[in-house]
């Protein structure tokens, strides 16, 4: 089955309805806003928003699943080194053993780590609500080459079709023989009779299918007609206008002392 | 006098770093509307000659061409591929290579060529429903292009093309992954086509196919043009006899021991054989 | 200046045609490092190899969009580090161009430029975003016991993420240059998007007779 890449979830909140431009906007500034933002609280506050729109747009469950997992292993990270090492510490919070915790470090990493689950939750909440072809379409719309649009649309077919490839060329070497497992040293030496195959039929196909793109026309400098339409208002435009407008006047803010 | 559609004029072609030409010597004249069958043994130049048509022989192999190819008026060397798509078509062997690898269904397959030519929204849909009924392959328009077999795919790839309404139509064996009925179906489509005045040039090895279907066939061996004229003619020439083939009824015909000239047709050789077909 | 002829390249057909497929060598390159269990990323074969074959636009571009579509996907934590991947895919492109790839000095130099790249690329946005760490085990516990004995945070956090780009780019580099010869010749100069003479001749026009 082709077209294993895209997290996108069927669905018809106020997020899958909405232009894909706007939900883009909106994930970018999240981010931005997140890494701008002085202190937790208004971090969290962005969070908590992020949050809401995530249970709006019915992907809690899968968004938990995913999530998680990228998340726990940064934040203990970050909390372990952190609240150990920071130079701004210097008041103790705990310690275990000889290993001393401060709160500032403490602190830091919760920041860090704050910001970082807002932006693995903005970008998710757009995956999980926008269809790849919808993001490439409104790109296109408002001016990326057709050329690139068929490098991203193009990529996400190959990526699992060459995935799909490497397992099979793993197989057929196992089956000649290469070993794949035991030491460090031995699974080092069977990485590139894995790849080089892979490489190579990756490869052969290239030149037939750009013969065959050319023999369509592709790359003739017409006007780009719209396949489809997004349902865009006015609602719309004013919040990616204010969202977009909102990241350079927080930085401002910053500068004359937003703490 | 018949507007020449496809002129060869003393072609010769060599890939880049080949020892020695494709094709040589080629002077071909193709008038608009004719069906042309191209045959021959492989490495014949068959393919080649497809390709300098389509003009991705000079552009896009690089190499040396002699002679001028010249394609409804304009000279190959004078226009780029993406250009002359416009009006000629060019159907490759391999199925799977052929479709954009970017649309994840099959009518937006199908409507891709027209949309890299600027055609309206309205036009594209309206193509992509005719084609696709065409070629029989409305019943797949939701699927995704990866899941199709190789005979479908090679319906696809030929849709793709129909639907940027080519005055000249080349295609590089377009059933061989097909079976008996997909290939039947494909021919059907072919024959109203060239009804319509579409230009066909079509490279294909199985001879009886070619005899029942092309009132002109082309011969090549060794990268030259061996014969040239109705099926009866190339094949009552030795050197077709003995490099190219023959197809089978002739073939029967011939050890037979039927006095020249053989039947090349189904329906010939049942009249020669003294059963008529009813 | 010289560097500038690097990206003077019309971008044909089958050069857009190859930046998905080295895209996709991108995602099985660190797919297979995950399946045989090696501990490395090994994520950026295919943006390398492109920069080599075919130079600094399609390198760059492979690696851009290889990172955006990881980011939106697998790991949205990697996002930042976009332009890190299209500046190394523009250095293996302009290495490429150079020819750096094809002699044991060049090779060195390769190496060494993609692993500054990558680790002073890198480092800024480590301290900007992520607390001056790079997210690895080993790596950080280096960052933490420097920053404890007195080092500057810039430097700890620059040995931090060099720890893993070292290792990591040398593998990258090497196998992408075996690759790169491992390919028939006829791939070499089919891909070669700038008209040189030489061993590797790319397409040239054809004579009108």
């Amino acid at each position: 089955m082709a077209g294993g890449l895209s997290l996108y979830q069927e669905g018809a909140s106020l997020l899958h309805r909405a232009h894909p431009l706007t939900k883009g906007v909106l994930m970018l500034s999240a981010i931005a806003l997140a890494f701008i933002a002085p202190s937790l609280y208004w971090i969290l506050g962005i969070a908590l928003i992020l949050l809401i729109l995530v249970i709006v747009a019915g992907v809690l469950r899968r968004l938990i699943a995913v999530a998680l997992a990228l998340l726990l292993p940064i934040t203990v990270l970050l909390l372990a080194v952190q609240g150990f090492a920071n130079p701004a510490n210097h008041t103790v919070l705990f310690a275990i053993g000889p290993v001393v915790y401060y709160t500032e470090g403490l602190y830091i990493a919760a920041i860090a780590s704050l910001r970082i689950t807002c932006l693995v939750v903005a970008t998710f909440l757009f995956s999980f609500t926008t269809r790849p072809a919808d993001i490439t379409e409104a790109l296109m719309q408002r001016g990326l080459s057709p050329a690139m649009g068929y490098v991203v649309q193009s990529a996400l077919q190959i990526i699992p079709q060459t995935l799909d490839m490497a397992v099979r060329i793993q197989d057929a070497q196992r089956s000649r023989g290469l070993e794949t497992g035991g030491s460090l040293p031995k699974r080092a030496r069977a990485y590139i009779p894995l790849m080089l195959p892979l490489v190579l039929s990756s490869l052969v196909a290239t030149q037939e299918r750009a013969m065959a793109l050319e023999v369509r026309g592709f790359g003739l400098p017409v006007k780009r007609t719209n396949r489809y339409e997004f349902a865009d208002n006015a609602i719309q435009r004013i919040t990616r206008w204010a969202l977009a407008l909102a990241v350079p006047a927080a930085i401002v803010a910053r500068f004359v002392g937003w703490r | 006098m018949i507007e020449p559609a496809v002129v060869f004029e003393d072609v010769g072609y060599a890939y880049q770093e080949a020892p020695r030409e494709a094709v040589s010597d080629i002077n071909l004249r193709i008038g608009a509307g004719e069906w042309v069958g191209i045959t021959g043994p492989t490495n014949a130049g068959k393919s080649t000659l497809c390709l300098l048509a389509m003009g991705l022989a000079p552009h896009f192999f690089g190499g040396t061409l002699r002679g001028k190819v010249t394609v409804l008026g304009t000279e190959s060397r004078a226009i780029k591929v993406i250009e002359r798509s416009t009006d000629v078509g060019l159907l490759f062997q391999n199925p799977f290579t052929q479709i954009s690898g970017a649309r994840e269904r099959v009518d937006e397959e199908v409507a891709f060529g027209p949309e890299c030519h600027g055609v309206a929204q309205a036009e594209v849909e309206e193509r992509v429903e005719e084609t696709m009924r065409l070629v029989g392959i409305s019943a797949l328009a939701a699927r995704h292009p990866l899941d199709l077999s190789g005979g479908q795919l090679q319906r696809l790839a030929l849709a793709g093309l129909l639907a940027m309404r080519p005055k000249v139509l080349l295609l590089d064996e377009p059933t061989s992954q097909l079976d008996p009925a997909g290939t039947a179906a494909i021919f059907e489509v072919l024959g109203g086509l060239h009804e319509s005045g579409t230009t066909i040039v079509m490279v294909e090895h199985r001879l009886e196919t070619l005899c029942e279907l092309c009132p002109r066939i082309v011969a090549m061996v060794g990268g030259r043009v061996v014969a040239d004229g109705t099926p009866q003619d190339v094949f009552g020439r030795e050197v077709v006899q003995e490099r190219v083939g023959l197809p089978v009824y002739t073939r029967l015909a011939r050890s037979a021991a039927l006095p020249a000239p053989w039947p090349v047709r189904l329906a010939e050789s049942a009249k020669a054989f003294g059963a008529p077909i009813a | 200046m010289g560097i500038l002829n690097a990206f003077k390249v019309r971008m044909n057909t089958l050069a857009i045609v190859l930046i998905p497929v080295c895209i996709a060598i991108d995602w099985a390159g660190h797919a297979v490092a995950s399946t045989l269990k090696l501990p490395l990323f090994l994520d950026s074969i295919g943006t390398v190899l492109g920069g080599l074959l075919a130079g600094p636009w399609v390198g760059g571009l492979a690696g851009l969009i290889t990172n955006f579509i990881s980011s939106g996907t697998v790991d949205p934590i990697a996002a930042p580090y976009s332009v890190i991947s299209l500046a190394i895919g523009i250095a293996a492109g302009i290495a490429g161009y150079y020819g750096w790839h094809k002699t044991w000095p060049g090779r060195v130099a390769l190496y060494i430029l993609i692993v500054l790249v990558a680790s002073i690329g890198s480092t800024p946005l480590n301290m900007g975003l992520y607390g001056g760490q790079s997210g690895l085990p080993f790596g950080d516990s280096l960052y933490a016991g420097m920053v404890k004995g007195g080092w500057p945070t810039w430097l700890a956090s620059y040995i931090d993420e060099a720890s893993g780009d070292i290792p990591d780019k040398l593998i990258t580099v090497v196998v992408a240059i075996v690759i790169f010869f491992g390919l028939p010749n006829r791939y070499r100069a089919l891909f070669s998007v700038w008209r040189r003479t030489g061993d590797e001749k790319a397409p040239a026009p054809a004579p009108s007779v």
